[in-house]
C-alpha cells in the first residue's frame, strides 16, 4: 500500500489517503498523492517539503527527502500516543519493535529471518483455512481452545494447519492457535529492546482484533492501537517533513527541493 | 589521473578478476595453493615459493552444486566456496589447504577433499584456546603442516627460507596498518570501499607483488588533494567477513567505514609475527593469539572460577577500544553472517562493552549475497538517523 498524510504547518492533517503501490513503485506514488491533493483541494506545487518512507522511498521522484520507516514511524506513533516508549509495527514486509524517547527513535529491531513473524504469516494462513484476512480476529475470538501451533516457518505452519483441518480441528481454535504463535514471535522480538511502557501497535496486523488480544497477552501488558494503524509512518514522514521545513525556514535557510512534477515516472532513464 | 597499472585502479581490476594473476604466475611454471580462511600460516608456503591464493567463493554466485553435499542451513561462506570449487571455478589450483578454524570450515574440508582432486590437500587443526597447551599443540600441527608441505615440493623449508618469508609478510601487515591510517582524517583520504578491493586483491597476490601494489596505493592515497566525501558518521564494522563492495556500500552510501574489523578488513594485519629460535613457535603465537576471530575462547584469566563480566569483556573485545579512540568511531555495526554461531554468541557481550564505552552500536545479519540488499539498508539508514 502506498499512503500519503498531507499537514499544513500548524500540524492540521489535510488529508490522509490509502491506493495500492503496485509492481512498479514509482509509477503509482504520484496517484496516490493525486488523490490526496484532490481531498485537500491542493496543487502540487502548494506543497512546502515532501518526505518519502518505507521500502519505494527511493522511488518516490517528487520527494525532498528519504527518512527510513523506523523513524517515521516512531514520529507518527508518538505523535498520537505522546507516552509511547516501545512500538511494534507489523506489516506484511516485515515486523518491527521501536524504542521511543522524546518523540524520537532511539534503537529498534526488526525481523531477520524471513515471513516468520510477519503480516504474510497470517496472509498465507488465511488462504489456506479459506478465510478473509478481515475476517480473522473476529472469527478467533470464538475460539473454546488455543491449538498449538509449533512451527514458526510460514510454509510448515500452513502445512500444519492442514494437517489439523484434516483431523477436524475447528478453524476458530486453530486461528487462536496462529495469532498466539505469530504474537509470541513478536513478543521475543520486543523483549530484545526491553519492554517499556506506554505500548503501541502498529500495521496492518493492528486491525486484527485477535492479534491485538494475543499480543497484549504474550507481552502481559496493556497495548494501544491508533484508529489508523496503516497511516502512522506516513503521519510521521509528514511531522518530520513539517519540522524540517519549519525549521530551515526560522533559521532563514533555503532548502533545496524537487520539482514538482506529478507525472508518472519511468524507470532505467 | 592514475596510472592505470598501478595503486588503486589496479587493485580494482584485481578486484574484479581476481583469478587472472593467479592462472598467469600458473602459466608460468608456479603452483598455486589455495585457503579459504585466514588462520592458514602463508608464510610456509612463501618460504617454499609457493604462491597463496585465499579462496573467497563468489558472493554474486547462486549455490546450486554445494547443495548435494552440504546442509541447508549452515555457513554461507563456506557453502558459496565450496560451491565455486564444484563447480570448476578453482581449476587452476595445485592444492587446497583447510584449517578447524571453526565448525563449517572443518565438517566442508572433507567434503572438499572427497569431491576434488587437488595434487595437494592438507587439514590443520587448530586448538580454540589461547591455553600454553594449546599453543604446544598447534606448533606441533604445523610441523605436520610443514612435513607435509616439503613432501609435495620435495623441497626442505629451511628457517632462513621461513624467517625472510616472516620479513615479507610482516611487511605487508605493517603496510595494510599504515593504509588504515588513512581513514583517520575526517574526511578519510581512502574508503572503507576501496580498501575492500585493496585487501581482496592482496589476497590472490604472491606477497612482494601485494606489498608492491600496497606502497603504491599508500603513496597514491597520501598524495590526494581531497579526501572521500565527509557523511555523519565516522563506523566501525565488526564482523566475520565484510569483502564485497556491494556489501560496502549498503553502509558507505551514509556514512565513512573507516574500520572494517573483518577478514576482508583489518583482522589478518593487526599484529606481526614474533621472531623466535624456532619460527613456528612464532607462527603458532601469532596466529593462535593474535587474529581476534569470535572463534577462539578468550578467558579473562586461565583457571579463573569466579566470574567478573567487565574482566572477561575486557579480554574478548579490549583491542576495540583503541581503535574506537583512535579512529574517533562514534557508531559500530554488528555485521553477522547468517548461521555464523560463534559470532552470533557474540553479540549480546559485545553490545555490553560497546555500551560501556558510549559507542550507539546495532546489529544487521546478512546471507553472504547481494541478491536483497533493500532491507539491509533500511537497518543501517535507520540507525545512523538514531545516532545523528
Amino acid at each position: 500500500m502506498t499512503k500519503v498524510v498531507l499537514m499544513d504547518k500548524s500540524g492540521n492533517l489535510l488529508s490522509a489517503i490509502k491506493g495500492p503501490t503496485g509492481p512498479e513503485h514509482r509509477q503509482l506514488a504520484n496517484e496516490v498523492m493525486r488523490q490526496a491533493l484532490e481531498q485537500a483541494s491542493l496543487q502540487i506545487n502548494d506543497i512546502s517539503y515532501i518526505v518519502a518512507t518505507g521500502y519505494g522511498r527511493l522511488n518516490v521522484p517528487f520527494a525532498d527527502r528519504q527518512i527510513t520507516e523506523l523513524s517515521c514511524h516512531a514520529r507518527g506513533v508518538s505523535s498520537l500516543f505522546p507516552n509511547v516508549r516501545t512500538a511494534i509495527d507489523i506489516g506484511g514486509q516485515d515486523a518491527k519493535c521501536m524504542k521511543i524517547a522524546n518523540g524520537r527513535l532511539t534503537n529498534f529491531v526488526m525481523n531477520d529471518k524471513c515471513a516468520a513473524g510477519t503480516g504474510r504469516f497470517l496472509e498465507v494462513t488465511a488462504a489456506t483455512l479459506g478465510i478473509r484476512l478481515e475476517d480473522m480476529g473476529g472469527i478467533s475470538l470464538n475460539a473454546t481452545k488455543k491449538i498449538q501451533i509449533s512451527n514458526l516457518c510460514t510454509i510448515f505452519a500452513q502445512q500444519e494447519v492442514v494437517a489439523l483441518l484434516s483431523h477436524g480441528e475447528k478453524p476458530e481454535n486453530i486461528l487462536a492457535g496462529l495469532h498466539d504463535a505469530l504474537a509470541s514471535r513478536v513478543a521475543a522480538l520486543v523483549r530484545r529492546l526491553g519492554i517499556e511502557p506506554d505500548l503501541v501497535l502498529t500495521g496492518g496486523v493492528a486491525k486484527n482484533i485477535g492479534m491485538v488480544r494475543a499480543m497484549k497477552e504474550s507481552l502481559g501488558c496493556e497495548l494501544f492501537v491508533p484508529e489508523e494503524p496503516l497511516l502512522t509512518g506516513a503521519l510521521g514522514a509528514a511531522i518530520l517533513a513539517k519540522e524540517i521545513y519549519m525549521k530551515a525556514a526560522a533559521e532563514g535557510e533555503a532548502l533545496p527541493t524537487k520539482s514538482r512534477r506529478l507525472e508518472k515516472a519511468t524507470f532505467f532513464t | 589521473m592514475s596510472d592505470k597499472n598501478k595503486g588503486l585502479s589496479k587493485a580494482q581490476e584485481i578486484y574484479l578478476n581476481r583469478s587472472q594473476r593467479a592462472r598467469e604466475l600458473r602459466a608460468a611454471g608456479k603452483k598455486i595453493i589455495g585457503y579459504p580462511c585466514v588462520y592458514v600460516p602463508l608464510e610456509m608456503l612463501t618460504a617454499l615459493d609457493l604462491v597463496p591464493y585465499q579462496t573467497c567463493g563468489d558472493i554474486k554466485e547462486p549455490v546450486t552444486e554445494a547443495d548435494r553435499a552440504l546442509p541447508h542451513s549452515f555457513c554461507p561462506i563456506m557453502r558459496n566456496c565450496l560451491d565455486c570449487a564444484l563447480k570448476g571455478k578453482d581449476d587452476f589450483l595445485d592444492g587446497m589447504i583447510t584449517i578447524h578454524s571453526c565448525d563449517p570450515q572443518e565438517k566442508t574440508a572433507r567434503v572438499w577433499e572427497s569431491y576434488t582432486n587437488y595434487p595437494y590437500f592438507h587439514f590443520i587443526d587448530m586448538p580454540i584456546t589461547v591455553r600454553p597447551e594449546a599453543l604446544e599443540y598447534f606448533k606441533s600441527q604445523l610441523n605436520d603442516f610443514r612435513k607435509t608441505l616439503e613432501a609435495f615440493t620435495g623441497k626442505k623449508l629451511s628457517t632462513d627460507k621461513l624467517e625472510a618469508a616472516i620479513k615479507s609478510h610482516n611487511q605487508q601487515r605493517a603496510l595494510v596498518r599504515e593504509l588504515y591510517e588513512l581513514t583517520k582524517p575526517s574526511p578519510p583520504l581512502i574508503s572503507g570501499t576501496e580498501i575492500v578491493q585493496v585487501l581482496k586483491a592482496l589476497a590472490g597476490l604472491p606477497v612482494v607483488e601485494g606489498n608492491d601494489l600496497l606502497t603504491e596505493t599508500i603513496s597514491e592515497v597520501k598524495n590526494r588533494t581531497a579526501g572521500s566525501e565527509k557523511k555523519s558518521a565516522r563506523l566501525l564494522i565488526w564482523s566475520s567477513i565484510l569483502d564485497d563492495t556491494d556489501i560496502m556500500q549498503v553502509f558507505e552510501t551514509k556514512a565513512n567505514v573507516v574500520m572494517n574489523e573483518s577478514c576482508g578488513g583489518i583482522r589478518a594485519y593487526r599484529a606481526g609475527v614474533k621472531f623466535t629460535a624456532d619460527p613456528l613457535e612464532g607462527l603458532a603465537d601469532y596466529y593462535l593469539n593474535e587474529i581476534t576471530c569470535a572463534r577462539t575462547f578468550r578467558q579473562a584469566t586461565l583457571g579463573e572460577t569466579k566470574k567478573d563480566y567487565a574482566r572477561d569483556l575486557q579480554s574478548r573485545f579490549g583491542y576495540l577500544k583503541g581503535i574506537i579512540k583512535e579512529w574517533k568511531i562514534n557508531g559500530a555495526i554488528m555485521l553477522l553472517v547468517r548461521y555464523c554461531d560463534p559470532f552470533a554468541f557474540e553479540i549480546p557481550s559485545l553490545k555490553d562493552y560497546f555500551d560501556s564505552l558510549g559507542v550507539p552500536s546495532t546489529y544487521i545479519e546478512y546471507d553472504y549475497t547481494t541478491g536483497a540488499l533493500a532491507p539491509l539498508r533500511t537497518r543501517v539508514e535507520a540507525f545512523l538517523e538514531t545516532i545523528s
